[in-house]
């Protein structure tokens, strides 16, 4: 006779390589969070999508050919003195230092993308915040406290490259979770909704 | 306190030492991206990209520092 009835095998999800500019990754390889435990494993991970970085991207484009600009413009302003040898040091310092200053804006804004994570375990929620490069906030509750999950997805471009804010809503007066312009809202929603009222309740939300 | 010598230096002497305090501050400003990078490499471990991400911040010191000694001799 068939086993119909019989509950499937609560098999575990195969673990999948990410790339380093990967914004949603289900079960992802490698990847691991400073208070892991050995038998937590990460079911999902999400950062913002990758689209919203275009906007610093160009921005650092039109900085990084601004002086050839200012160069090329500046013989017709008759502006003779800037020709002078010392005056020649003084740009050529100049220049050195406004494209160091762009390489930090771009390394800083792309850590800002890189390190803003939404991270679903077996156990817990993780939310790691890099909003500034010298503050970080990582808050973390237990799924057992998770009272609701919804999305948003509203305008043009989130329509339609497919991202959208995800907020997970806790007990009381815990703090509630948000993972912003992640691509796939809905399977994601749907990924944390499955989980609703999983995981062990001993363990409060650490901030 | 004698402050004469102030009186003393040429206006481009006080353009550099500006331009040097300025550079400075952008060494540090450069050893606190670094000793961010690794703190978020304790928190968030991402093996393929760890050690890329430090390494751009040694070279983004390495540069601030050469920059400094640059005008520190040419200006």
């Amino acid at each position: 006779m068939i086993d119909v009835f019989v509950a499937p095998e609560n098999k575990k999800p195969e673990e999948k390589d990410m790339s380093v500019f990967s914004s949603f990754c289900k079960s992802p390889k490698g990847i691991r969070f400073q208070t892991q435990k050995d038998n937590e494993t990460i079911i999902l991970f999400l950062r913002s999508h990758f689209v919203k970085n275009i906007s610093w991207i160009i921005f650092s484009l039109f900085l990084l050919v601004l002086p050839i600009i200012i160069s090329l413009s500046l013989p017709s302003f008759g502006l003779d003195f800037l020709f002078s040898p010392s005056a020649n040091r003084f740009i050529a310092v100049f220049t050195l230092f406004y494209y160091l200053m762009l390489l930090s804006y771009l390394f800083i804004n792309f850590l800002h993308w890189f390190y803003n994570v939404f991270i679903v375990t077996t156990e817990r929620i993780v939310d790691i915040d890099y909003s500034d490069i010298v503050i970080h906030n990582i808050a973390i509750t237990n799924l057992s406290h998770i009272e609701d999950v919804n999305y948003t997805q509203s305008g043009f471009i989130s329509t339609l490259v497919n991202y959208g804010n995800v907020f997970v809503q806790t007990a009381g007066n815990e703090r509630n979770f948000e993972a912003l312009a992640v691509p796939r809202p809905r399977e994601a929603t749907h990924i944390i909704g499955d989980l609703l009222g999983k995981g062990h309740s001993n363990s409060g939300p650490k901030r | 306190m004698d402050l004469n010598f102030i009186n003393s230096l040429h206006p481009g002497s006080w353009i550099k030492v500006i331009a040097l305090i300025i550079i400075v501050f952008y060494v540090v400003f450069t050893f606190v991206v670094f000793t961010q990078v690794r703190v978020m490499g304790e928190i968030l471990v991402l093996p393929s990209s760890k050690a890329i991400l430090k390494i751009i911040s040694i070279i983004h010191i390495v540069l601030a520092i050469s920059l400094f000694l640059t005008a520190l001799v040419i200006l």
